[in-house]
């Protein structure tokens, strides 16, 4: 906030919605499982909705400030949504946690390697991406420059953990583009999409870092631009508008939005995989409860012969968040393990011999989790799966 | 205070208790619209022998404990600043489903809906299927509270299905009541009039002034093989009655709610409605069900899609009373509601919503200026009597709206139960308008609190008791 009021304080009424029912945080009518990923993490109902509402409530009404104590329990938060999409009340409760991240910020009371990551200095504002890799290297796993910089109206915008810790996801999805005949460019000077700025309550850099790639798409003349990660299309798609009240000049989907429109077209179709595999799919937060995407990738699954979907109990709206979230890695490790461990076990008990996602975050968290669990589960990102299966029907457009 | 809580520390585990202040800030207040202190310490024990320590400790630090379950009462009196905040929600196992016996019996802070899914899974169900926060509340809330649950009619209140509890007492003894109290026999809880009095009866509905709730063994039932739904439209609120009252005389309900204030259900007329449940086997319920359409038949009444019945039965979402999906009806209802609530004969119904429907109309102007919107006047029909719960929504940020929503719930209040009416599960933040009126029964209650807990050690103040008393 530039003109030092609290972000806190333009959400009184919001706060003052919450009738403190503690569905924010309670899913037992799906039985025996977790609900808050914070909640089981840290036991104390100050880590869940209610309690962060709480001292939300006791922040505007001038019963505390802000302290170090309640940055901790703000920032230990994967901005999964579940307690938004459960609240008795319909109340947007990441928009309250949101404006205490922004105030906290604005405190220097973030927690301190979010801090460090997010840093000008040796963090996302030098290199930025959150991986500190060089800008050099973003497209190090590309087979040729072929693509690079031209005039097209689709931008594949590779995001840092595919350029970066899980190259081999770029280059599933720069193949599945190709193989669905879409003319399509990659920005030579990408930058981080604005959304770990967002998490860690920066909202000027964050606003900045989207307007970069908003003036690299407008060079190249492109009408949309193509993701395989949620938090990135939503930085775009959603977010900026947030931001500044306007909507981004262009188009922000996910890969697999664009493929099942044409899955539904009849314009592509999927190649027999091995018979009766069974295949779980793991919801990422923002692309479902934040976007509310949830078909799309359930289509392009059941449309692979020999595929079996099997739903875990958590699903949909109800789905478990991984641990990756809300850059909650940084400073509460354990947070993290605690939830990615709690989802491989679900997807397990499914009888499933495969994990798929649609989120490259999400893919490392559950790849990291299935490790540290000694799990046979295989771990993918649809993506990765369709660009074996995919093949297409009629001519490239 | 420090060596308080280094004790609660050396009970429970350092991790379990805390003294840090945006701890104690999250336990400062219920559902309900009235603001407590803040808590010393929160302590979140996970078996009983610690909350027997826990409560020994209080006495020796002659510092209160409110209990919190859920918390998602509307208990009102608010939390004692410097008490220790006992929070029960770590005690939530299922201890064991006994179908032999027809009970299962849990931990204290068991998730209502959480227990009856699992019991769902081999065709059991809890004898009532819980009361309007069962998807959030405590079993051990729920009894303690005595809550009104879905089923009335049918299945009868919260505590009627109580069949043995374990209670840790103001001083820190463990009891158990029903048969489980036969400790030289196995303590096997199957049978709750088994010894002498009935001692759970002291701990149900007593908002946790006796005892502490530390387990409880519940009443359940195999699945009813049928459901069948009616809704019914009237022309005047006494019709509606009267046909309700018929009902209740043949005994066709499991579970019968009747609108007569607030909203309309979304496009249908009429003054009044009943929607009507009914649990049977296949061809019980048919009948019942055939009942019910021919005696609101006969009251004029207009039958209604029930599905909308059904979906309210199903989904437990008080929206679908009203033909409205949750995210429509709740998303702009503003604030908080204080809310207040009373048994009374079917009879008297009449009487109440005529008052409340006078107080509304002598009242219009300070409505309109504080912003005041009636939820509902709804009643759920118990097997011979109703009960009547008023939801009066005010914008809680408008301090004098607030002050006037609490007027309104004290008006209320005050003719209900001057008249035919006694409040219910709910008693905790109505008792200063029911405990005076007991006479020699508030006399008794004061005296069994004084004796069982002298250091007024458990919730006090709550009901009016324990508060400065023991001295």
């Amino acid at each position: 906030m530039s003109d030092g009021q609290r972000a806190i304080d333009k959400l009184r009424d919001v706060i003052y919605q919450c009738n403190r029912c503690a569905h924010c945080f309670d899913l037992s009518w799906l039985g025996d499982y977790n609900k808050c990923p914070a909640y089981r993490f840290g036991v104390f109902e100050s880590y869940t909705g209610r309690g962060r509402f709480f001292l939300a409530r006791a922040l505007v009404d001038g019963k505390t400030d802000y302290t170090a104590e309640i940055a901790q329990r703000v920032f230990a938060c994967t901005e999964c949504r579940a307690c938004a999409e459960h609240c008795f009340k319909y109340i947007s409760t990441t928009d309250v946690y949101a404006a205490m991240k922004e105030d906290l910020a604005a405190r220097d009371l973030l927690p301190p390697r979010l801090a460090a990551g997010l840093a000008d200095a040796g963090g996302l504002g030098e290199y930025h991406n959150v991986y500190q890799g060089s800008q050099e290297d973003r497209l190090a796993w590309l087979p040729d420059r072929s693509r690079v910089d031209k005039k097209a109206e689709v931008v594949f915008f590779v995001g840092c953990t595919s350029a970066y810790a899980r190259q081999n996801m770029a280059l599933d999805l720069y193949a599945l583009l190709e193989q669905a005949g879409i003319d399509f460019t990659i920005m030579s000077d990408e930058w981080c999409c604005g959304h770990p700025y967002l998490a860690g309550g920066q909202m000027g850099k964050a606003r900045a870092s989207i307007q970069h790639t908003l003036d690299a798409v407008e060079k190249l003349g492109a009408k949309q631009l193509v993701f395989n990660c949620p938090g990135c299309q939503r930085a775009f798609r959603d977010d900026w508008t947030e931001l500044t009240g306007q909507a981004a000049p262009f188009e922000a989907v996910h890969v697999i939005e664009l493929l099942a429109e044409r899955l539904k077209q009849g314009e592509i179709a999927m190649k027999r995989f091995r018979p009766k595999t069974m295949i779980t799919y793991h919801d990422p937060c923002v692309l479902g409860r934040w976007m509310g995407i949830y078909d799309a990738p359930r289509e392009l699954i059941k449309a692979i012969p020999g595929a079996n979907l099997v739903e875990m109990p958590r699903n949909r709206r109800d789905a478990y968040c991984c641990g990756a979230g809300g850059m909650i890695r940084y400073d509460f490790e354990a947070m993290a393990n605690l939830a990615g461990a709690d989802r491989i076990a679900e997807a397990e008990a499914t009888g499933a011999e495969m994990i798929l996602s649609a989120c490259p975050a999400c893919v490392m968290q559950l790849q990291q989790s299935r490790q540290r669990a000694k799990s046979r589960l295989k771990v993918m990102d649809i993506t990765q799966l369709l660009a074996s299966q995919l093949q297409p029907l009629r001519a490239k457009r | 205070m420090s060596s308080l809580i280094e004790e609660l520390a050396a009970i429970c585990g350092a991790e379990y208790v805390s003294d840090k202040m945006v701890d104690r800030l999250c336990h400062t207040r219920d559902a309900g619209p009235t603001p407590g202190g803040v808590p010393a310490v929160v302590v979140r024990p996970r078996t009983t022998a610690q909350v027997s320590e826990i409560v020994r400790a209080a006495n020796r630090h002659a510092t209160p404990i409110f209990v919190w379950g859920r918390s998602t009462t509307f208990i009102g009196h608010g939390i004692q600043t410097g008490c220790i905040l006992l929070a029960l929600d770590l005690m939530s196992q299922i201890v064991r489903m006994d179908f032999d016996n027809h009970a299962v019996t849990v931990e204290t802070g068991a998730i209502w809906h959480a227990v009856d899914i699992e019991l769902a899974k081999r065709g059991w169900e809890l004898a009532v299927p819980g009361s309007g926060g069962m998807f959030v509340c405590t079993v051990g809330g729920s009894v303690a509270y005595n809550s009104v649950p879905h089923g009335l009619a049918g299945y009868g209140m919260t505590g009627d299905n109580v069949i043995a509890l374990e209670v840790v007492l103001p001083n820190g003894d463990v009891i158990y009541t029903g048969s489980a109290g036969n400790r030289a026999a196995g303590g096997l809880a199957f049978e709750r009039y088994a010894n002498g009095p009935d001692i759970a009866g002291l701990f149900i509905g007593s908002c946790g002034v006796f005892g502490v709730i530390t387990q409880v063994t519940y009443r359940i039932r195999r699945k009813p093989d049928a459901e069948r739904f009616a809704f019914y439209a009237f022309d005047s609120s006494d019709v509606a009655l009267d046909a309700a009252q018929a009902l209740q005389r043949r005994q066709v309900p499991t579970h019968m709610v009747g609108l007569f204030g607030g909203p309309k259900p979304t496009g249908l007329t009429g003054e009044a409605f009943l929607h009507i449940v009914v649990r049977d086997t296949p061809a019980g319920a048919d009948e019942r069900v055939s009942a019910a359409h021919a005696i609101c038949a006969g009251y004029n009444g207009v039958r209604q899609d029930e599905a909308a019945t059904e979906r309210y039965w199903v989904h437990h979402m008080y929206s679908w009373l009203r033909n409205t999906p949750p995210e429509v009806y709740y998303s702009d209802r503003p604030y908080t509601c204080p809310e207040a609530a009373a048994f009374m004969p079917t009879q008297n119904v009449k009487d109440a919503l005529r008052y409340l429907k006078n107080y509304e109309v002598e009242h219009a102007a300070e409505f309109a200026q504080h912003g005041i919107r009636i939820k509902c006047y709804d009643v759920y029909f118990s097997r011979n009597a109703a009960f009547l719960w008023i939801d009066t929504l005010f914008p809680e940020l408008d301090a004098a709206a607030w002050q006037y929503g609490l007027k309104m719930r004290a008006d209320y209040s005050e003719h209900l139960f001057s008249q035919f009416a006694s409040p219910g599960g709910i008693l905790a933040p109505l008792a200063p308008h029911i405990m005076p009126k007991l006479g020699s029964g508030f006399d008794f209650l004061r005296v069994l609190k004084a004796q069982l807990d002298p250091n007024g050690i458990l919730n006090p103040g709550v009901l009016l008791l324990g508060k400065g008393e023991a001295k």
